[in-house]
This record gives structure tokens, sequence and C-alpha cells, in this order.
């Protein structure tokens, strides 16, 4: 199999890769200054044509993302979701510590697309070192005049950093919106949407690093080339992440072409298991897609396939291998304790269905768990996020998908470890704990 | 008015508001808690979610939307179809009571809520029997948080109504959110404690046993109360309230809906102002003098003794004689009968209007907002009733002076009998006013508490509190509002109105609605009175 000529991860590696100089030798901000040459209109229409679906997690076009702006607005801002909360991922690290000016110029050219005036990059606050080196590209970027007052065609563009106070809800757009503007990142309640109604309420996109820093390529070598890459649902590059027990966990790019069992274990990814390790389950997508077993590693890694193996989606494309050593229950746990800290609170299901997730799982991962435990979390995951639309955001959704996927694909091997337990200890766990 | 059918019922309904507000108006019973029509929408309890038909994001057909939409974050649109009646939204009620019951502590014996409370009632009637809750509940603790609120931060179910309200009504931002997910609770800011004048009234939207006010609690169940409609007369505003009594006593003053005047609101003055109706010092009999002689009269021969007294008077000395102050805390029904008895009397007689008091300026809220833009104001005038006495005065012809003029004169012996009249809350009668009572041959002194005019009064006259009462009081912005008796004076006895119904010569019991029918002869505002309390906007 021919290997995959990096787009997005093309100055990865090289020395001195942050400067604008080496990014500029290698090729940087032509598609910026081509960009310039055309119409806004236009350059929707050339994103809007190459179908780049947003690589946030819910895989939305981003063009047809900026065409919900109002026609008669008179001011517009962007935003850059580089909150990067979801557990195994970090493919928006290495962009943004190894090629902060692709994703400025990405946001440049989408600015001029939308017509902003101002774009905000939101960073969590653990990105210490990423932040320091986008701020540094940003100041380079301003005084060699791609930001800035007049930088082409008229336009003018001002970019901003900010650090959240660590919330995983702030990677939502309208809680990062929130936290934006200073409050709790708290989700809002859609309609408006942040395209008629965002930040500061005026017109407002929410972008993801990884959506921003493919559309230099598209403007630079056309929609055709991108739509060229990977299915036809599910073009362009993309970053992938393993983790886990591989010979060679990080982040690789791809076309959405392959399979997960690839990402595992081709020479050229994760290069297989260590030894003495076998997978027994993959969390392809970020912890909140749900999880697969050992049989169904052949899904492939695209926004669609996912659907067919009880997944949520693609989600951040970071897949945690899990080894046969690992005991079910702790992975259980371990995923509800995450959402019962980081629900913010807002919504009646996310927020008690989160914190009761948490316990119920805790106890079992004690070994003081029943039966009725299994079912009650599956009801529970079922009235939390399974029956769309039940709260603001799309956390309880993400909460539910692996909680329900591991009880429902691993039922057997957890019934076997709560029938193990010795007689009587879940009701001596619960009148110690009660 | 744009229609849209429930249950597939048609129904008319306003303008612009959301779905929830049209179902309840139109008397579905739809359970929710974050959604109160005087603060902003936030739908975050996800209870009042129902079915709704919207048009497809692909074809824009018409169709039931897979997701269950907020209610109270959906406009209405003429012709929209929505479904209460369902399994789906019946389900996910469900699935809310047991969330909101997942980590409360089940206290309804010992809670101030009970009895009122919409966990109790939505428990009852949306929930399920049973929790599946096995866990260890997450005990959130009891919090002091100002001077005259406690928070049970454990009772909560986080519909932040009382943050939107110090945010949004009064405009001092007290109350916060901390923390996240299930261990979220509200809060005030370190050494800032919620301390407003219209803070009270984040126990009222409270729909739980959460927010609970000191003076109120543990002093009686709620469900032995009674509540009767009144208007406050704490200001010139006039807020509607209802009075929750048991047994003869007040217990506490919650607001009444009434737009354009206080919506949904009161303030603390108002809200906590009534203990002076418990006073024990209060006048309770009336009290006749003749030479060094003290009795007290039978209520029934007690309209035959004034009118004879006045008309012995006024045969002596003339009508020109006769003066009679008007406390602005009469109801204008009460002014009216006492006019027509002076004015029949002593057709020369003065008129005089009470002293009114006035104490700093108007408060507007939210903080920092002016006249043109207060969602609430507390009047810097301390009575109900300034302009119905107003009014009946200016109907009942003749001189009508004020009060300060009425001392000077009265200083200068211009009048030799007089009929005064007090209920105020607070002692009113100053040094200059007492002396005034040696100058009057006689003297009808009518009075809520004690005064010093009393010694020189041939007749006392126990005024009652407002609450023992009944009639109309016109607020500061003209609108005529009844007020009914919640509970009777002390050790029985007539109030006001009754006693001067007899005193003017009337027949038969007094009635405000018969009496505002022969005030309507001469002014007409009064021929009709919303007696009925305007219909609540929202269930709670």
């Amino acid at each position: 199999m021919a290997t995959f000529e990096p787009v997005l991860m093309r100055n990865v590696g090289v020395e001195d890769s942050t400067s604008l100089k080496v990014y500029e030798s290698r090729g940087g901000y032509q598609a910026f200054k081509k960009a310039l040459a055309m119409s806004p209109d236009d350059v929707v229409a050339e994103v809007k044509k190459a179908n780049l679906r947003g690589r946030g997690g819910a895989g939305f076009p981003a063009g047809v993302k900026w065409g919900f702006l109002p026609k008669d607005r008179t001011r517009t801002l962007l935003c850059v979701n580089g909150d990067e909360s979801e557990p195994p991922t970090f493919s928006n690290r290495v962009l943004m510590e190894n090629d902060p000016h692709q994703l400025i110029e990405g946001t440049i050219i989408a600015g001029y697309a939308t017509q902003a005036q101002v774009a905000y990059i939101y960073l969590r606050v653990e990105f210490h070192e990423q932040f320091h080196v986008l701020q540094n590209a940003v100041d380079e970027a301003y005084a060699a005049g791609y930001l800035g007052k007049d930088i082409g065609n008229g336009y003018k563009l001002d970019i901003y950093l900010h650090r959240g106070a660590g919330a995983y809800v702030c990677g939502e757009e309208t809680g990062l919106i929130e936290s934006l503007e200073g409050k709790r990142g708290w989700p809002r309640i859609k309609p408006p949407f942040p395209a008629v109604q965002g930040l500061f309420r005026l017109p407002t996109v929410v972008n993801n690093v990884e959506t921003l820093s493919n559309v230099p390529h598209i403007i630079e070598r056309g929609a055709d080339w991108f739509t060229s890459i990977g299915p036809s649902h599910s073009t362009g590059p993309k970053l992938f992440c393993v983790s886990g027990p591989v010979q060679r966990p990080g982040c690789y790019e791809a076309a959405m072409d392959i399979t997960c069992r690839d990402l595992i274990e081709r020479d050229d990814f994760g290069g297989g298991m260590l030894s003495g390790k076998s997978v027994k389950g993959v969390l392809p997508g970020g912890v909140s897609m749900g999880i697969l077993t050992a049989d169904e590693l052949d899904m492939k890694m695209d926004f669609d396939d996912p659907r067919n193996y009880g997944l949520l989606g693609l989600g951040t494309a970071a897949a945690v291998v899990i080894d046969q050593d690992v005991d079910m229950r702790v992975v259980l746990r371990n995923m509800a304790r995450f959402y019962g800290t980081e629900s913010c609170g807002q919504c009646t299901q996310c927020r008690e269905g989160t914190g009761w997730m948490h316990r119920i799982a805790t106890r079992i991962a004690e070994g003081a768990g029943r039966i009725e435990d299994l079912d009650v979390l599956l009801e529970t995951a079922r009235n939390m996020g399974m029956m769309p639309g039940l709260s603001i955001c799309g956390l309880p959704d993400g909460a539910t998908y692996p909680i329900e996927t591991i009880v429902k694909k691993f039922r057997q091997e957890l019934e076997e470890a709560i029938r193990s337990q010795p007689p009587g200890r879940a009701d001596m766990v619960l009148s110690v704990l009660n | 008015m744009p229609k849209i059918i429930i249950d597939n019922q048609e129904i008319e309904c306003r303008e612009g508001i959301p779905v929830l507000q049209a179902a309840l108006e139109a008397g579905w019973d739809v359970p929710h808690y974050c959604y109160h029509p005087g603060l902003s929408i936030v739908a975050s309890c996800r209870l009042c979610l129902m079915e709704m038909k919207m048009p497809h994001p692909k074809t824009q057909e018409l169709d039931w939307a897979p997701k269950l939409m907020p209610s109270c974050q959906t406009p209405v649109r003429d012709g929209m179809e929505v479904r209460f009646d369902s399994d789906k939204v019946r389900d996910n009620q469900k699935d809310c009571m047991e969330y909101f019951l997942l980590n409360h502590p089940l206290d309804c014996p010992v809670c101030d809520q009970a009895g009122e409370c919409y966990l109790q009632d939505y428990s009852f009637e949306f929930g399920r029997a049973e929790s599946r809750m096995v866990d260890q509940k997450i005990k959130n603790p009891k919090k002091d948080i100002g001077p005259h609120t406690l928070l049970y931060s454990d009772r909560c179910v986080m519909c932040s109504r009382c943050v939107r309200f110090t945010r949004e009504i009064s405009g001092t931002s007290e109350l916060c959110i901390v923390n996240r997910g299930s261990r979220a609770e509200i809060d005030v800011f370190p050494g800032v404690p919620l301390d407003n004048a219209i803070q009270g009234n984040v126990v009222d939207i409270c729909p739980v046993g959460c927010l609970l006010d000191k003076e109120f609690l543990f002093q009686r169940r709620v469900w032995e109360l009674k509540g009767g409609p009144s208007i406050c007369p704490g200001c010139a505003t006039g807020c509607a309230i209802r009075v929750d009594q048991a047994d003869e006593k007040v217990y506490r003053l919650k607001p009444r809906y009434n737009p354009g005047v206080n919506d949904w609101w009161m303030c603390d003055e108002g809200r906590y102002g009534f203990e002076y109706v418990h006073d024990k010092g209060r006048l309770v009999h009336p009290m006749i003098r003749r030479g060094m002689e003290k009795h007290r009269p039978e209520w029934a021969e007690l309209a035959d003794i004034c009118r004879f007294r006045f008309q012995e008077h006024v045969q002596a000395h003339g009508g020109a004689s006769v003066a009679a102050v008007f406390s602005p805390f009469m109801a204008c029904e009460e002014a009216w009968l006492l006019a027509r008895f002076i004015r029949e009397t002593a057709p020369e007689a003065t008129l005089v209007t009470g002293p009114v008091p006035m104490e700093g300026e108007a408060q507007h809220f939210p903080v920092g907002s002016d006249e043109a833009n207060a969602k609430f104001t507390i009047l810097a005038e301390k009575c109900p009733n300034r302009r119905g006495v107003e009014m009946v005065l200016e109907a009942a012809g003749g001189e009508v002076i004020s009060f300060e003029s009425f001392v000077e004169k009265a200083g200068s012996g211009a009048f030799s009998a007089a009929w005064i009249t007090g209920g105020y809350p607070k002692p009113w009668v100053e040094k200059d006013v007492a002396k005034l009572a040696a100058k009057f041959m006689l003297l009808v002194v009518q009075d809520l508490l004690p005064n010093d005019l009393m010694a020189g009064a041939a007749i006392v006259l126990p005024a009652r509190a407002w609450v023992e009462r009944e009639g109309t009081f016109v607020n500061a912005g003209g609108k005529i509002q009844p007020f009914s008796r919640a509970i009777r004076a002390p050790e029985g006895g007539y109030h006001d109105g009754q006693y001067l119904y007899a005193i003017a010569g009337l027949e038969g019991l007094y009635n405000p609605g018969r009496v505002r029918e022969l005030m309507a002869a001469t002014m007409s505002a009064f021929e009709k009175v919303a007696d009925a309390p305007a219909k609540p906007a929202h269930a709670h």
C-alpha cells in the first residue's frame, strides 16, 4: 500500500517548523495570497465543494456552517476551537505545537471567507507550551503583515488567544462561547444558533483547529484534489491518534479509508500490540463514541461507518486500545467518572445521570455490583442520551455511548465478574455506604 | 392571534409566547421548574419537553421531530402541532422526576415547603413510585445565606430561578452556581450575603424547599394556612398579595401576579411589615367619654352615639366648626362613608387629607434602572391610598385642606369638633398634633395604636389593620384595587367599614361592593372594579 503523503503533518519533524521563515520556505502563506485574490463567496464555495467535514467530532460540513451566517450582518466573529478536551485525543496539539502558521493561515482564510473582523483561538488551559508557540507565531504573522490592518484586498483581521479554565464542556461550541465571554461554561440553548447570535450576541463561526488547518490546502490545491482523498462522504486527510499498549502510539495522518485494525496493526501506524498483549476492545473515536470489541476492528475510520457498529460517530478519531488484561469494570468506572465530573450541571438528565452512573460504576468496580445495576445503567443511558435532544448540548449523548456499548458488548464479562463476588458483598457495601 | 394544536385540540394563544405558557394558560398541567414567565428562559430542567411537528431540515415537510422539544423555549407559531399526551413525553417526565429525587433527602416531614412543593406534586403526578438509586446520596450543605433566607442545597433542583432573579430583577447578582455536575449547588459569594430589598421573592419562586424564609420557618404547616387576596399597604405601589392566615393570625404575605403593578414580585418591607397587626398594644374596643366619665359602648349603639354627638355639636356651634382628617390608610369606601356622614351632618365642614408618610426616595429594580425601565419599584410614599382618599374628598365637594394647614388652623382655634383618623402602622402623632386635643370640644379619634390625642378624645374608635377590613385602595398609577378581609379584628367586633356604614346612616350590612355602587353616582371610576384577582399567568 502506498504511503500517504502527509498534508496536515508535512511540517511535523522539520527543524524549526514553528517559525514563519521555515513555514514560508515550505510553501506557506501561498494559499493566503490566493484566497485574498478571490471573493469571499468563492472561498466559501470552494470549501463547500471540498465537503470539508468538521474535524471536532460531529462532522458537520464547514462550508455549510459558514453559509448559515446572515447575509445582512455587519460584524462577524470567528472562534477557533482548540479546547481539545476529549480524553485520548492529541491531534490538535500536534498541529499547534508543530505547525502553528498552518492554523493561522487557515484562520485568516476562514476569517476572510466569513468576513470576520476578529478571530479568537480558544485553548484549553493545560496547553501551556502550545499557547506560547501559537502566540509567537501570531506575533510573527502580525510583524509580517499577515494579520492586522489591511492584509490584502482591504481585509483586516485580528487574532486573540484565549485560554480556558479547564472544562470538558467548553469544547462544545456554545459552551466555548460562554467561556470566551467570561461566564460559566454552560452551553446555550439553540436556537439562536451561533451563526446568528453567538459570541457577544454577534454572528459567530466556531471551527476546530484541524478543520481550519485543512483550509489552506483546499484553497491551494483545489477542492477536486481534496475530494480525491478518501471516500466520497469523508473527504480529505485526517489525523488519527492511537494510544494504549501498541508498539507505536502517536498521531498519524491518513485518508479516511483505513480501518480501525489498520490503525492498530499497520507498521506505519500503531505497529501492532506490545508483545504478550492482545486487543480486547478499542474506543476508536475518543471515549465519547463508544467501544468496539476485538471482532469489530474492521470498522472504517470515516464519518459514517461507526454508526453501523452502534457507535455515536467518528468523534475525534483517537483510538484507545484496551488489552486483554484490563478489567472492563475499571474501564466502565473510568468512563463514568470522567463524565460525572465534567457534566456542567445544567440539564437534569445529564447532571444527575452522569453522577448516578459514576456511583454505580464505582460500586461495580469495587466488587459490589448487582446484576440489576447493569440494567439501570442501560436504562439511564437510554433516557440520558440515546433518545436524542433531551439536553441542551451533546455531552450526555457522549456520556452514554461508552457506558451503553461497554455494558452491551461486554455484558457477559461484567456479569461473570459480578457473579464471582463473594455472596452478600453488594448488600454489605451498600449498608456501609448508606 | 396564533392558533396551535395541543393533543389534537386547537387553542388560541397570545402572540410570541412559549408553547409551555400557551398550554398552561389553556389549562394543561405541564410540569416545569426552570421556566418562569418573569425570568429569562434557560430550558435546563427538561421537564416540559413535548413532541412537536417541525419542518424537516431537508424537505421542509412538517413531521413529528424525532427529538422532544423544550416547550418553554419554543415560541408558538400559527398552525403548529404539539403533543403532550404521549408515551415519549411521559417517559421523559418519569425519568426526570427520578433524577430530581436522586440526591434529594426526602425530608418532607420536616420541610417547610411540604404541601406547596412541586417536587411532591410532580412526583405524585408524573413521577415513578420507586427510586432505583441504592447508592449513597450527595449531601449538599444547609446554608445561611442572608438575614431572611436559608438555603437547603440538598433539596435543590438546580432550576436557577433564584440566580436569574438576582441577576435580572433585583440586579444585585448575589447568588451564583458553584461546582459542576451533580455536585453543582447554589451559593453566595464569600462575604456577600443575599441582602437586598426584594430578596424575599427568591423564596416564592423556588419551586421546592430549597430556599426558605427564616421568619416563616417552622411556624406553621402550609396546608393549615388559608390564603386571601389582598393589596399590600406598605407603599403606594399597591402590590397584589395573598394573606396566608390560620386561626386569625397572619403567618406570611406572598405576592400575587398583577401585571403592570408588581408583576410576580413584592418587596421585603411589605412582606415582613405586618407585625403591627398582632401588636399587643392595639386598640381593641371603642371608648366614650362625657365629662370625666368613660365607658365602653356596645358596637350596636356606637353609630347612634356618634351621630347624636355631632348633630348636637353642629346645632350649637355650626357646621363650619367641624373638621375631619382622612388618613391615607383608609379604604376608598370607608373614606366615602365618613365623608358622607360629615357632609350630611355639617355641610360646611372642612375635610382634611391626612399626613402622607414619606421615606427616602423611590427604589427601582434592577438596581441602577430608572422609572422608565424599572421592573419593580418601591415607592417613597409609605401608604396605600392617598390617591383614593383624595378622589373621594374631591367628589365630596367643599373645602379640602392639607394636614399642615389643618394643624395651623386648629392651633388657632378654627375648629371645635374634629374626627381624626389614623391607622398608621407606626406612631404618627407628633407633639404639635397632640396638643391640638385641648382645642376641640368634640374629638373623635379613630386609630390602630394608642396615641397622645386620645387623652382629649370624646370618642375613641379602634381602627382595624387592612387584613381585617375590606374595600379598595388606589395605587400610585391610579389603579383601583380591591382587597378582602383575611382575619377577624382582635376580640371580634366591627371593622371600620362596618361602623362607618352605620354611622353614615345606611341600613343593612356593610358590603364594599354596595358602597361602590353608591359611590359610582359621583365617581364613575368605581362603577366597575376588577373584583376577581387576575388569573395567574403560570402554575407556580
